[in-house]
C-alpha cells in the first residue's frame, strides 16, 4: 500500500468513524434528555431535542414516587455480597490451580469445565433454579439472586484471577515462605496485596455483570423485597401508561453504574469478557 | 466445587426429572414432551425467527467489526485517537441489556420516538414507521440493538489481534508491491483467524439465547415474530406454568449447545490456555 493510497481512504474512514460516534453516543444523549424533561414537556409535537426547562422531577418520580430506590438499594446489596462471595470462591479454585502441584489433566478439565458454563444458556437452567428456590423458600429471596450470581461470576472470576496469579512469580512466596513465614501469612501478607489491581479489576467486572443482569432476577423475584434496579426499569416498559421521563431516568441510573465502573477497568473489559484469550497493551 | 456443583448440575438433574413428567397430572411420561415438540408449531416459528436473528445479527456483527478493525488499523495512528475508539466502544458493550432496551424504545416508540421525526426533518414524507408493530420492523429493532451493542466486541478483539501482525511482514509485503486487499488477504486474515473463530463462538451462542433487550423493545411481539427462543420458554415455563414440557425444550437446548461446544472448544481452548 502506498502512501498516496493510505491518504486517500483516510477522510472516509474518520468520517465514518465520526458518523459512528454520533450513532453510539446519541441514544445515550436523547435517553439522558427525555429523562431530564418534567412531564408536561413530554407531549410537545414535535419533541423537543433538548429539554426547554430541565428538572430532576423524572429521577424524584422514579426513585422516591414509584419507591424504585428500594430497588436500588437491593441491587447494590445483591452486587457488593456476589462480588464477596465469588472472588473468596474464585481464589479458593485458582490459586491452588497455580501454586499447588495440581494434576495437569485436572486443572486443564476443571478449566475448560468452568469455560463451558460460560456458554451454557440460563435459559436451560432458568427452570430447574426457579423449582429448587421455591422449594428451597429462597423464591423472592435477595439470597437466591446472591447464590445464583455467585455461581455465574465464578468461571470468568477464576479464569481472570488465574492469569493474575500467573503473573506474580512464585519466588516471592518462597522468599517469604524461607523467612519463616507459613503459607497464610505469605497469602495474605504478601500475595494479596500484589494481587489487589487484579482482585479489583475482577470485582468491578463481577459487580457489573451482577448489576446489569435481568433474566434470572425477572424469574426469582416478585415484590420489591427483592426486586433489583433492573426490573425496576423493566417494569417501567409494560406499565399501561408508560412515563418516559421516568422510564428514562431508571434506564440513566441503570447504565451509569456499569459504564463508570467499567472505565475505571477498561484495560481488562476485552480481556474479561474473552477469558484472557485477548489481552490488549493500552 | 461443591457449591458450583448444587448450582449447576443439580437443576439440570431436577430438569430431567421435570421433562420426563406430565404437565399438571404429573407421573411418568416418558418422552411425551420431547416428541410434542415435533408438532408444536409455534415452536418451529421460534426457531425460525431465532435462527433468522442469529444469522443476520452475528454476520452484521462481525463484518462490520472486522472491516472496521482493519480500516482503524491502517489509517488511525494516533494514540489519542485509538484510545478515543476504544472508550467509544467499551461503553455500549457494558451498558446493561434492559438500559438498552429503554434507549432504543425511547427512539423507536411512535408517540415519542425522535427517529420518525428526524427522518421526517430529513424529507421523508411517506408513513410514520411502525419501528416496533410490524413484523419485519420489529425483527430490525431488535437486531440493531444487538449490533449497536456487540459489533463493538467484534471490533475490540479484532484491533487486538491486528496488533500481532509483526511490521517487518506488513512492510516486505510492500516493498513486494501488494495492495491494501491483498494484504488482507495473505496477511491479517491468517493472523485473525482464530479470533474469528472465538467471536463467532461467543456470538453466536450469545444470540441464540437472547432474550434482555427483547423483552423490553417488543416482548416477542408483533405476534411472535421477535418471539425467540428464549422468550418463547420464558412464556411456556412462566406464563402457562408448564415447566415440564419447557424443561424438555431446555434439555434440547443443552444437547444441541454441547455439541456445538465439544467441536468448537478444542480450537477455543488452544486460543485460551
Amino acid at each position: 500500500m502506498t502512501a498516496a493510497h493510505r491518504s486517500a481512504w483516510r477522510p472516509v474512514i474518520l468520517l465514518v468513524l465520526a458518523a459512528l460516534a454520533v450513532l453510539y453516543l446519541f441514544p445515550f444523549a436523547w435517553m439522558i434528555s427525555t429523562s431530564l424533561k418534567p412531564t408536561r414537556e413530554l407531549y410537545t409535537q414535535p419533541p423537543t431535542l433538548w429539554p426547554v426547562h430541565p428538572s430532576l422531577e423524572a429521577y424524584t418520580g422514579a426513585l422516591i414516587g414509584a419507591r424504585d430506590w428500594v430497588l436500588l438499594r437491593n441491587s447494590v446489596v445483591v452486587c457488593l455480597t456476589t462480588v464477596a462471595l465469588a472472588l473468596t470462591l474464585a481464589l479458593l479454585i485458582a490459586y491452588p490451580l497455580t501454586r499447588l502441584p495440581v494434576p495437569p489433566a485436572l486443572r486443564r478439565g476443571l478449566l475448560s469445565w468452568l469455560l463451558s458454563l460460560r456458554f451454557l444458556p440460563s435459559l436451560v437452567v432458568v427452570i430447574p433454579i426457579f423449582a429448587t428456590m421455591r422449594a428451597v423458600g429462597l423464591y423472592d429471596r435477595l439470597l437466591a439472586l446472591i447464590c445464583i450470581y455467585s455461581a455465574f461470576s465464578l468461571p470468568f472470576a477464576v479464569w481472570m484471577l488465574k492469569g493474575f496469579l500467573a503473573e506474580v512469580p512464585p519466588e516471592v512466596e518462597e522468599a517469604a515462605l524461607v523467612d519463616g513465614a507459613n503459607r497464610w501469612r505469605a497469602f495474605f501478607q504478601i500475595l494479596l496485596p500484589m494481587l489487589s489491581p487484579g482482585l479489583l479489576a475482577a470485582g468491578v467486572i463481577t459487580f457489573a455483570l451482577a448489576w446489569s443482569e435481568f433474566l434470572y432476577a425477572l424469574i426469582l423475584t416478585a415484590t420489591p423485597r427483592s426486586q433489583t434496579f433492573s426490573i425496576g426499569v423493566w417494569s417501567f416498559v409494560t406499565e399501561f401508561e408508560i412515563i418516559w421521563n421516568q422510564m428514562a431516568a431508571t434506564g440513566v441510573i441503570s447504565a451509569l453504574v456499569p459504564v463508570a465502573l467499567l472505565l475505571l477497568a477498561r484495560r481488562y473489559v476485552v480481556s474479561a469478557l474473552t477469558f484472557g484469550a485477548v489481552r490488549e497493551k493500552s | 466445587m461443591l457449591f458450583l456443583l448444587t448450582v449447576v448440575v443439580y437443576p439440570l438433574v431436577y430438569a430431567v426429572n421435570l421433562s420426563l413428567q406430565y404437565y399438571r397430572l404429573g407421573g411418568f411420561a416418558g418422552l411425551h414432551n420431547f416428541a410434542f415438540a415435533f408438532q408444536d408449531s409455534l415452536l418451529a416459528a421460534s426457531l425460525r425467527a431465532t435462527a433468522l436473528y442469529v444469522a443476520i445479527t452475528v454476520s452484521a456483527e462481525v463484518l462490520l467489526g472486522l472491516a472496521l478493525a482493519v480500516a482503524v488499523q491502517r489509517t488511525v495512528r494516533s494514540v489519542a485517537g485509538r484510545t478515543l475508539t476504544y472508550l467509544l466502544f467499551i461503553v455500549p458493550m457494558v451498558t446493561p441489556p434492559v438500559a438498552a432496551g429503554v434507549m432504543f424504545r425511547l427512539m423507536y416508540i411512535p408517540e415519542y420516538g425522535i427517529l420518525n421525526v428526524l427522518l421526517h426533518n430529513a424529507g421523508y414524507q411517506g408513513r410514520p414507521i411502525l419501528w416496533m408493530s410490524s413484523p419485519a420492523m420489529a425483527m430490525f429493532s431488535v437486531v440493531s440493538v444487538d449490533v449497536w451493542q456487540w459489533m463493538p466486541f467484534a471490533f475490540l478483539v479484532l484491533f487486538a489481534g491486528l496488533q500481532a501482525v509483526p511490521l517487518d511482514v506488513v512492510e516486505a509485503a510492500a516493498v513486494d508491491g501488494a495492495g491494501g486487499w491483498a494484504r488482507f488477504r495473505a496477511i491479517d486474515l491468517p493472523y485473525l483467524k482464530p479470533l474469528l473463530l472465538l467471536v463467532l463462538v461467543f456470538r453466536v451462542t450469545d444470540t441464540l439465547r437472547v432474550f434482555d433487550h427483547v423483552q423490553v423493545l417488543t416482548m416477542g411481539g408483533p405476534g411472535a415474530a421477535t418471539e425467540f427462543l428464549s422468550l418463547y420458554l420464558y412464556k411456556i415455563a412462566f406464563k402457562f406454568s408448564n415447566l415440564n414440557y419447557a424443561s424438555a425444550l431446555a434439555i434440547y437446548v443443552v444437547i444441541i449447545v454441547s455439541i456445538v461446544f465439544a467441536v468448537t472448544s478444542r480450537y477455543l481452548s488452544e486460543e485460551l490456555a
